[in-house]
C-alpha cells in the first residue's frame, strides 16, 4: 500500500491505528531477530502515540486532516536522539544513555504524526561504509537480499528494515560522507540525503559537525520526499540551520519537466564492477527515454582529493567530538580508580571499537601542532576548490550523475579481507557531494545476480526537489 | 636578546565573567540556585546531541570591552575547539577563540599615564567548578558543580609591559573600573581571575607562569611572593627553568604545578556547530554610539571643568556610581566641597555601614540639601557628618529635620558668648592651667561649649571668642 494512501485509510478509521502499529512492531521483532536491523525498538513509545492518535481521532477528527505522516512507522538512525529510548550512535560507550530530550527530527516527524518505531542499527558513530564496524556487543546487519552480505553503511539498519517492511515506513538516516546512499544503493531503496543546513542536527549524535546531515530512506522517492518535507528548515537550537523556505518536496514527485540537462561525471565509471557500470548506464538511458539531455562531464579535483579531505576533516571533527565520552555522567562508567587520565582512558580502551579508535587517533594526529597545516588547514581549503568545481558545474546542468558505489553488496568474507584503506575507496563516489554539503539521491536502478544497484544524482545546494523530481523517474508504478 | 627594559616584566591573562543572564551557548541562567548542577542543561552537560547556540547579548558585552580598551574589532566572530581532557570540562574540549579573536592591538592606561598594551580579547566558555572536599593538594578525589559550565568569559591578554607587582594590580584595578561603567560585569559576585608570566633580569627573563590568581588585591600578593622567590633564588646561585606554578592564597605561596617542556598541544579546530557571526559596521556604530563616559574621561573632565584635584577626580572615577553621584551635586554645590564630601565623608559612612553605593536609598537630591546648609554656614560641618550618617541609613528631608531638631548653627555672637561665659564659670580649674600657660587646657573649655550647643557651634570661633575673655 503507498503510504499516501494508507495515511488517508488512517483518517478515514479505516484502518485501525493501534492495530495496525501492534502488528508492525511484531514485524520489527521478527525480522529483527532474522536481519538485526534495529539497536532498540520502541514498543511502549509506538503504542503509547498510536493510541494518541486514535483518541484525538475520536475525538476531533478535524485536527489530523493535514498531519502529513499520520500513523506511518518511522525508524531513526541510533544516533538521533529520541527522549527516553536508549539512542547509543551504535556504541557500547553509550550502553544505557536515555535522551532527555527530541531530536528536532523526532519532534517535527511526531508532530505530524509519525510513530517512532525504533532505533536502526549503525556503524560505530557512523564510521564506516558496510555497517560491519558496529560496536562492541552490537549485531552486524544483514543484507535483506542475500544474508551473507552487507547492508552497507553506516545506516544499514535504517535502509534494511526499509527494503523489508511490508507496513508504510520511511526511514531517518544520517550521512556523513556517503553514510544514506551507500545503505540505501545496497538494499535497494530511496536514499535522499539534503543539503547540509536543510535539516536540523540539534539531537543527532555527532560524527563530523561540517558534514553530518539528516535524511530520508523510503521505498519511493514519494516517501523520501514526503519525511524531509516534516522534518525540514530552520531550527533555533541549532546555528548551521538555513533559514529559507521550505518546498513542498512531495510535489515534485512524477512532475512533468522538459529540457532536463544531465551530467554523467566520466571518472566516476573507471575501476568499477562492470556490472555496477551496466546498471547505471541503464539508468542513465532512462533519463535519456524521458528527454534529458546528457553530456559527459569531468570532475577530477573531487574525484582525486576528495576522498582524501574528507577523511582528515571527518576524523578531525570526531576525535573532537568523541572526547565527551570519558565515562563521567552518561554511558559506561568504570570502578573509579587511578587518575582521572588513567579513569578516561580505561573507560574508552574497554568500550570503543577498533575503528573508533582508529579515527580517533587519525583525526588527533591531523590536528595535532605541527602537522594541522599540512593535513586540516589543506584539507580544509581542497573541501572549498571542490564546492567551487561543483558549483561551477551546476550552472550548466540539474543534476550530476554517477554510480553510487563502486561494486554490489559484498559479502562480509569478502569485506573482512580489506584494508581499512580499501574500506574507505568505497566512499569513493559518495564523499564528494558530502564535503561540498550538496543533496544527492540514490536511486535503484536494477538488479545483477538478485542484488540491487543504486545510482546516484547529485544537485546544486537546496534543489532537492529537482532532485526528488528526476529521482521518481525510477519509481516502479 | 635583552629586548626588556625592566629588571622584572609581568604579563597578564585575565579571565573575566561577563555578566550576562544566562550562558554563552544555552539558556541556562548564569545566577540563582547555588545548589550543584542545578543550573544545568544538554548543553553546558555536553550531553549527545546537544548542539551550541551563541549568546548575542554576550557578543555585545564582549565588542564594548574590546572598544573601551582600544582594539581592534575584527569582522568575523568564529569559535574554535581547544581539546584537552580535564574533569572539569563538560566535552573534553572549551569552545573559545583561536585563529582570529575578537579583539586585538589594544591598551588600557595606568594612573600615572603609562600604557598598557593588550595583545587580544576573546570571547570562550568557564569550565566548571572542581570542589576538593579536603583542600587541592590533599583530596583523594574531586566533586563536579556544573552550573558554572558554560558560562561566558572573555580573556584579555596584556603585552609583557607590566614592570612591577603594584602595576599589575594598577592594571586589574583600572580593567574593573573600566567593566564597572561598561556594566557588563557584577563588580560584588562577578569572578576575575588572572594567571601571570612572571620574569626577572636575574633568570635572563625565564618565563615562569603563575595559575589562579583571583581578584586585584591578590595579583600583587602573588606577584611579590614570586618577584622575590625568583631574586632569592639567583642570589642563592640556583637556575630557574621556565615552569608552571600555582599561586596558594591561603598559604600565601606558589607551588610547582608543572615543568613547561613543550608547549601544550591543544589541536585546534572550528567549531563548526558555530556558524561564523558578522560582526557588522552597524553594530559598532551602535555599541559605541551607547558606550557611556569612561574613568580616564570623567577625571578629565572633573579636573578641567570642576577644577578639583587630580587625586580627587581619580578617586571619585574610580567608581562609576561615586562618579556620577559627585557630578549630579557638583552641579548644585561648590564642586570642592561636593568632592571632599562624597570622597571622603560619604566613602566613610559606606565604609563604616559596610555598604556599596548602589546599597543606599540617598540620591544626590539628600546631598545637594545637605552641603547647601553646609555651604551656607546654616549648619555645622560637625552636624553634617551626623546627618549624613542618618542619611544613609534611611533617607529624609534634610531641610526639615534640621528644623525639626532645631540644629541650625549658633551664629549669633552673643549667644555664642553666652555660652562661653558659662563654660568659663563651669571649669576654673581648666581656666587657671590655661592661663599659667598650658594651651592644651583651653580644650576642655572648647569642650563644654560644643556640649552646650550639641555641635551648632564651629569649634574655631569658639575658640577665639573665649581667648578674647579671658585676655
Amino acid at each position: 500500500m503507498r503510504t499516501q494512501d494508507f495515511i488517508q485509510k488512517i483518517k478515514s478509521n479505516e484502518i485501525d491505528i493501534v492495530e495496525h502499529t501492534h502488528k508492525a512492531i511484531e514485524e520489527c521483532k521478527k525480522l529483527n531477530k532474522e536481519y538485526n536491523y534495529f539497536n532498540a525498538i520502541s514498543e511502549e513509545l509506538a503504542i503509547k502515540q498510536a493510541n494518541d492518535i486514535k483518541k484525538q481521532l475520536k475525538q476531533d477528527k478535524n485536527s489530523l486532516k493535514n498531519k502529513k505522516l499520520l500513523g506511518v512507522a518511522v525508524s531513526a538512525k541510533d544516533a538521533i536522539c529520541v527522549k527516553g529510548i536508549e539512542s547509543t550512535a551504535g556504541s557500547r560507550i553509550l550502553k544505557g544513555y536515555k535522551p532527555l530530550f527530541d531530536a528536532t527530527v523526532i519532534k517535527k516527524a511526531v508532530e505530524q504524526g509519525a510513530i517512532i518505531i525504533g532505533k536502526t542499527a549503525q556503524d560505530e558513530f557512523g564510521f564506516g561504509s558496510f555497517n560491519v564496524n558496529v560496536g562492541l556487543g552490537f549485531e552486524i546487519p544483514k543484507n535483506p537480499f542475500d544474508k551473507t552480505r552487507a547492508c552497507g553503511g553506516s545506516s544499514g539498519g535504517a535502509a534494511g528494515i526499509t527494503q523489508k517492511a511490508s507496513f508504510p515506513h520511511i526511514a531517518l538516516g544520517e550521512s556523513t560522507g556517503g553514510s544514506i546512499a551507500a545503505p540505501a544503493s545496497f538494499c535497494g531503496v530511496f536514499g535522499l540525503t539534503p543539503t547540509y543546513g536543510r535539516v536540523s542536527r540539534h539531537g543527532l549524535i555527532d560524527y563530523g559537525n561540517s558534514l553530518d546531515k539528516i535524511g530520508t530512506l523510503g521505498k519511493n522517492a514519494y516517501d523520501a520526499a514526503l519525511l524531509l518535507e516534516a522534518i525540514a528548515g530552520f531550527d533555533n537550537n541549532e546555528s548551521t540551520t538555513i533559514n529559507e523556505p521550505i518546498n513542498n518536496y512531495t510535489d515534485s514527485i512524477n512532475k512533468k519537466r522538459n529540457n532536463i540537462r544531465i551530467g554523467v561525471i566520466k571518472e566516476t565509471f573507471r575501476d568499477i564492477d562492470g556490472k555496477v557500470e551496466k546498471n547505471a548506464r541503464n539508468g542513465i538511458e532512462k533519463l535519456k527515454e524521458n528527454g534529458a539531455k546528457i553530456e559527459e562531464v569531468s570532475l577530477s579535483l573531487p574525484v582525486k582529493y576528495g576522498l582524501a579531505a574528507y577523511y582528515i576533516l571527518a576524523t578531525s571533527e570526531a576525535s573532537t567530538n568523541l572526547a565527551k565520552y570519558c565515562g563521567m555522567r552518561y554511558g559506561m562508567s568504570e570502578e573509579l580508580k587511578g587518575n582521572f587520565n588513567e579513569y578516561f582512558s580505561k573507560v574508552r580502551s574497554e568500550h570503543l571499537g577498533t575503528e573508533v579508535k582508529r579515527r580517533i587517533i587519525l583525526g588527533t594526529f591531523a590536528r595535532m601542532s605541527g602537522y594541522r597545516d599540512a593535513y586540516y588547514i589543506k584539507a580544509a581549503k581542497v573541501r572549498a576548490k571542490i564546492i567551487q568545481e561543483y558549483k561551477r558545474l551546476f550552472k550548466k546542468y540539474d543534476a550530476l550523475v554517477s554510480p553510487t558505489m563502486p561494486i554490489l553488496p559484498p559479502k562480509f568474507s569478502e569485506i573482512e579481507k580489506l584494508s581499512p584503506l580499501q574500506n574507505y575507496m568505497m566512499d569513493i563516489m559518495t564523499v564528494s557531494p558530502n564535503l561540498a554539503g550538496l543533496p544527492h539521491l540514490n536511486v535503484p536502478v536494477g538488479f545483477e545476480e538478485k542484488l540491487p544497484v543504486g545510482m546516484m544524482l547529485t544537485a546544486d545546494h537546496l534543489e532537492e526537489g529537482k532532485l526528488l523530481q528526476i529521482g521518481s523517474l525510477f519509481d516502479e508504478e | 636578546m635583552n629586548k626588556f627594559k625592566t629588571d622584572i616584566v609581568v604579563g597578564l591573562e585575565i579571565h573575566i565573567e561577563v555578566d550576562t543572564n544566562t550562558k554563552l551557548f544555552c539558556s541556562c541562567p548564569t545566577k540563582g540556585s547555588e545548589e550543584p548542577n542545578t543550573r544545568t542543561c544538554p548543553v553546558c552537560l555536553g550531553h549527545p546531541g546537544s548542539k551550541p547556540v551563541l549568546n548575542k547579548k554576550a557578543v555585545e558585552f564582549a565588542i564594548k570591552l574590546c572598544l573601551a580598551l582600544n582594539c581592534k574589532v575584527n569582522k568575523e566572530l568564529i569559535f574554535s575547539r581547544k581539546s584537552y581532557f580535564y574533569p572539569d570540562m563538560s566535552k573534553n574540549y572549551q569552545i573559545t577563540q583561536y585563529e582570529i579573536p575578537l579583539g586585538e592591538e589594544g591598551n588600557l592606561k595606568l594612573r600615572d599615564g603609562k600604557e598598557i598594551g593588550i595583545t587580544r580579547v576573546h570571547m570562550e566558555e568557564d569550565p566548571a567548578s572542581l570542589i576538593h572536599p579536603s583542600g587541592m593538594q590533599q583530596s583523594a578525589y574531586v566533586l563536579v558543580d556544573y552550573n558554572r559550565s558554560g558560562n561566558p568569559l572573555l580573556e584579555i591578554v596584556t603585552k609583557p609591559e607590566l614592570g612591577n607587582a603594584e602595576e599589575a594590580r594598577e592594571f586589574m584595578k583600572q580593567l574593573i573600573t573600566t567593566l564597572g561603567y561598561l556594566k557588563i560585569f557584577d563588580i560584588n559576585n562577578g569572578i576575575i581571575k588572572a594567571d601571570a608570566n612572571v620574569s626577572i633580569k636575574g633568570s635572563d627573563y625565564t618565563r615562569i607562569e603563575i595559575k589562579n590568581i583571583t581578584g586585584f588585591k591578590e595579583i600583587e600578593r602573588a606577584l611579590n611572593y614570586e618577584i622575590a622567590r625568583q631574586k632569592s633564588a639567583i642570589a642563592e646561585g640556583r637556575k630557574l627553568e621556565q615552569e608552571t606554578r600555582s599561586w596558594d592564597s591561603e598559604k600565601g605561596i606558589t607551588f610547582l604545578l608543572r615543568k613547561k617542556e613543550t608547549e601544550e598541544d591543544y589541536g585546534y579546530i572550528l567549531d563548526t556547530d558555530l556558524v561564523k557571526t558578522e560582526i557588522t559596521k552597524d553594530l559598532t556604530d551602535k555599541i559605541k554610539k551607547d558606550m557611556p563616559e569612561l574613568a580616564h574621561d570623567k577625571i578629565k573632565k572633573f579636573v578641567a571643568k570642576h577644577k578639583i584635584k587630580k587625586e580627587d577626580a581619580e578617586i571619585l572615577a574610580a567608581e562609576k556610581e561615586l562618579a556620577e553621584m559627585f557630578e549630579k551635586v557638583a552641579e548644585e554645590v561648590n564642586p570642592v566641597l561636593a568632592a571632599k564630601w562624597v570622597r571622603r565623608e560619604l566613602v566613610r559612612v559606606l565604609n563604616y555601614n559596610k555598604k556599596e553605593i548602589h546599597e543606599i536609598e540617598i540620591d544626590e537630591k539628600h546631598l545637594i540639601q545637605l552641603l547647601k546648609l553646609v555651604e551656607n554656614k546654616k549648619i555645622t560641618e560637625n552636624v553634617a557628618q551626623k546627618l549624613l550618617e542618618k542619611l544613609v541609613e534611611k533617607p529624609f528631608d534634610v531641610n526639615e529635620y534640621v528644623k525639626k531638631e532645631r540644629l541650625e548653627a549658633v551664629s549669633d555672637v552673643s549667644e555664642l558668648e553666652k555660652y562661653c561665659r558659662e563654660a568659663i564659670k563651669e571649669n576654673p580649674k581648666a581656666v587657671e592651667d590655661y592661663k599659667s600657660g598650658n594651651e592644651k587646657a583651653l580644650n576642655f573649655v572648647i569642650g563644654s561649649v560644643m556640649k552646650k550647643t550639641k555641635g551648632k557651634a564651629t569649634p574655631k570661633e569658639v575658640n577665639e571668642i573665649i581667648k578674647s575673655l579671658l585676655k
